[in-house]
């Protein structure tokens, strides 16, 4: 097995060394007529298996949205369950063509040859939420403040390194249950609270009234959640491009409901939007150029949606997370986010 | 009525039954030794001890000994054994008082004391001690004021975060001053078996107490003047979000110590009430018959005979306990547990830190065990001695 494994590994490194990959992992997907994709096993929100086994979640619509791309039909998706480290492995050796899985893009991983980054789905990042009271505007006023965060965590660790670096004190208070945790936060123990900023929004919904309390703006640790793939150029532009529809869907304000309508009377839609969804159109150049369905632009946003569509469905105001997209580092450009949709022409 | 002494074990003999059990059992252990370490060499890890000098990077909610992220896994290790320690001496000394107090109450005269006594026992043996330790943990951090509101009397400060009051900071020359009490200490021991020498031979001799104030008094006080004070006082002061200097005692750990009393004094309540009820009823009344006064019956009679039926199970009860301290997770106390879960999610080394944290826990309990045996052995009725 550690033999196959290895001699899997070099033949990926030689087959990674010249700059243009065939398409071996596309048309593998072609072949067989599912695209494998993993995702965690449980992460609520993100990936969980329905009442029939199958994974909903914001991560597992975006295997979904590979497939209507790639193979025109959403339910062509393979989506399977596996461990974190254990879904890099199955990458790396082939036994995967995608992982949605909230894997953070870092440089070690990248220059690993196993694996490409491809799009950055969701922004997350460390952040601090305080009582509004305090009168704290930045987390640079947190000279020798008391911080909550959850026992074990790499929470702490980020905490230790931020105050070492701006020779800041602060006393911790690493609390591993939750309600008691929060409970010691909204009663003063502690002055501020650190997570997730995505963990923040839900948590402050737990306050007797949210707006008693207030996040800052500092995000202390870069999080940025990415696809990942079997390295293969031409299945790495089709999901990265996938995607930017998603995000171009929402800049024109296309959903799942209202698309057939936009194709219905494109003449009257900007011409960015024709461009994408004509059959003359630039959409349909890139599909012949990467063997994809000639209407994948709009087989992704019927049988998926578009980015923010996808969001509320399974963490926004639709779900049982109530975040408030617009918040958060996934808001659009526009919105002050970090969301920008390339321009397809 | 009295436990009699154990026999004398039987001398160890040779049986084959033996040596095939003990064969096997070693086989067993050998086998899943080897089967984990294949395991990990497949997994391309390697057993080793050699990370816990690493910088662990992670800060600790509060230490006995001077720690920073900066230092190593072994140094965060420690604190968190120190704090395990900590709280587990406090818990027993608390849990124990607790337990004398509803012992004695649930045999006493008084009907009320019992039915008090009966009813606590009945509550705190019946719930789970991590319910009882975050309904108190809530309580207390939502009851108690914030810490600008803080309740002070004088120096010493409470809110919902810690108890704070004054400490001596130690100055330069502060050792003469402890050397100076070290020497009372030797005079006073020196003096104290002079003068049991001189009554044992018959002679009088002088009231120990003038002497003892002097030297371990009065000698200290001297020179310390002498030395013009080096000592200063630590006050807890308001400063930014929090109180500084003095000294804290963490409200998690005081909640988790009366848990562990509240919860433990209910079990060892029962032991102590078990001990006396096991003496029976004549002894009391023969007592009585040849003049003792009830508190004398009580005192030469029946004490002295119900601490050896007791002593045994405290054992049980104080091993329990110091286990126990581990659900100080749940409400932030750094303590063994804490730690050392910690260094697991940062270093995956699973299996080495599950085998500290139990060697440790073993030590500790071994520690423990050990003492109370000795005391046992010291009260258990000696055969064939008058």
């Amino acid at each position: 097995m550690k033999f196959l494994f290895a001699s899997l590994l070099l033949t990926t490194a030689s087959l990674a060394a010249p700059a243009v990959q065939a398409g071996a992992a596309l048309d593998d997907i072609k072949s067989g007529d599912a695209l494998v994709c993993l995702v965690s096993p449980n992460a609520p929100g993100f990936s969980v298996p329905d009442s029939q086994g199958v994974f909903q979640g914001f991560n597992a619509d975006f295997c979904r949205m590979a497939a209507a791309a790639v193979l025109g039909d959403a339910a062509k998706a393979d989506i399977r369950g596996v461990g974190f480290s254990d879904s890099m492995k199955t990458l790396v050796a082939r036994g995967g063509h995608l992982a949605s899985r909230s894997i953070t893009a870092t440089g070690t991983r990248d220059a690993d040859a196993g694996m490409a980054f491809i799009a950055t789905t969701f922004f997350d990042g460390q952040g601090f939420m305080v009582p509004a009271a305090l009168g704290v505007s930045a987390a640079a006023d947190l000279q020798g403040a008391t911080v909550c965060a959850e026992d074990g965590s790499t929470t702490l660790l980020t905490l230790a390194d931020w105050f070492a670096d701006r020779g800041m004190s602060y006393r911790v208070e690493n609390i591993a249950d939750k309600t008691a945790r929060l409970e010691a936060f909204f009663s003063g123990k502690c002055d501020v609270y650190a997570s997730d900023v995505t963990a923040l929004n839900s948590d402050r919904m737990l306050a007797a009234n949210p707006d008693d309390y207030v996040i800052l703006p500092d995000v202390i640790s870069a999080e940025p959640l990415t696809l990942v793939s079997q390295p293969d150029q031409e299945l790495e532009s089709a999901v990265f491009w996938a995607f930017q529809v998603m995000l171009n869907a929402d800049k024109f304000g296309i959903t799942s409901g209202t698309i057939d309508d936009v194709i219905a009377d494109l003449d009257s839609q900007p011409q960015e939007v024709a461009r994408l969804f004509a059959a003359d159109g630039a959409g349909a150049d890139m599909a012949a150029k990467l063997g994809l369905p000639a209407d994948w632009a709009y087989q992704v946003v019927k049988q998926v949606g578009s980015y923010s569509e996808v969001f509320d469905r399974h963490l926004g105001m639709n779900s049982p997370f109530k975040l408030d997209r617009t918040k958060t580092l996934n808001a659009s450009v526009e919105e002050g986010g970090l969301m920008y949709p390339y321009p397809i022409r | 009525m009295i436990p009699p002494s154990p026999p004398p074990p039987a001398s160890w003999k040779f049986s084959v039954r033996d040596a095939l059990i003990a064969a096997g059992a070693v086989t067993l252990a050998g086998l899943a030794v080897w089967n984990v370490l294949q395991n990990m060499q497949g997994a391309g890890l390697a057993p080793g001890f050699a990370f816990l000098w690493q910088g662990a990077g992670f800060d600790v909610s509060e230490t006995l000994v001077p720690y920073s992220p900066a230092d190593p896994y072994a140094r965060a290790i420690l604190a968190g054994t120190l704090n395990t320690l900590f709280l587990a001496a406090v818990s027993l000394v608390l849990a124990t008082v607790v337990g004398l107090i509803v012992g004695l109450m649930s045999v006493g005269p008084s009907p009320i004391a019992r039915a008090v006594a009966g009813a606590y026992v009945e509550i705190f043996r019946n719930l789970p001690k991590l319910l009882v330790l975050l309904v108190l943990f809530v309580a207390a951090v939502t009851g108690l004021p914030h810490v600008r509101q803080a309740l002070s009397l004088g120096p010493v400060h409470l809110s919902n975060r810690s108890l704070l009051f004054p400490v001596p900071v130690l100055e330069p020359g502060h050792a003469l001053v402890l050397a100076a009490f070290g020497a009372g200490c030797g005079a006073c021991w020196l003096l104290a078996r002079h003068f049991a020498r001189r009554r044992e031979a018959g002679q009088a001799a002088p009231p120990l107490w003038p002497f003892v104030l002097l030297a371990l008094g009065g000698l200290p006080l001297a020179v310390a003047l002498g030395l013009g004070l080096p000592f200063a006082w630590s006050v807890p002061q308001l400063a930014g979000f929090d109180y500084e200097g003095g000294a804290r005692v963490s409200l998690q750990f005081m909640v988790i110590a009366v848990t562990l009393a509240l919860y433990h004094g209910a079990q060892i309540g029962e032991v102590v009430r078990g001990g006396i009820s096991a003496i029976p009823r004549g002894q009391t009344e023969a007592a009585h018959a040849i003049g003792l006064t009830p508190r004398q019956a009580t005192r030469y009679i029946v004490v002295p005979q119900a601490v050896r039926i007791i002593v045994p199970s405290m054992n049980n009860q104080y091993v329990n306990l110091i286990k126990n301290t581990s659900i100080a997770i749940a409400v932030g106390y750094s303590d063994l547990m804490s730690v050392s879960g910690t260094v697991i999610n940062q270093t995956f080394r699973p299996l080495e830190m599950m085998l500290l944290t139990m060697a440790v826990y073993l030590a500790i309990c071994l520690c423990v065990t050990t003492q109370l045996n000795r005391i046992n052995d010291r009260l258990r009725l000696k055969e064939g001695r008058a």
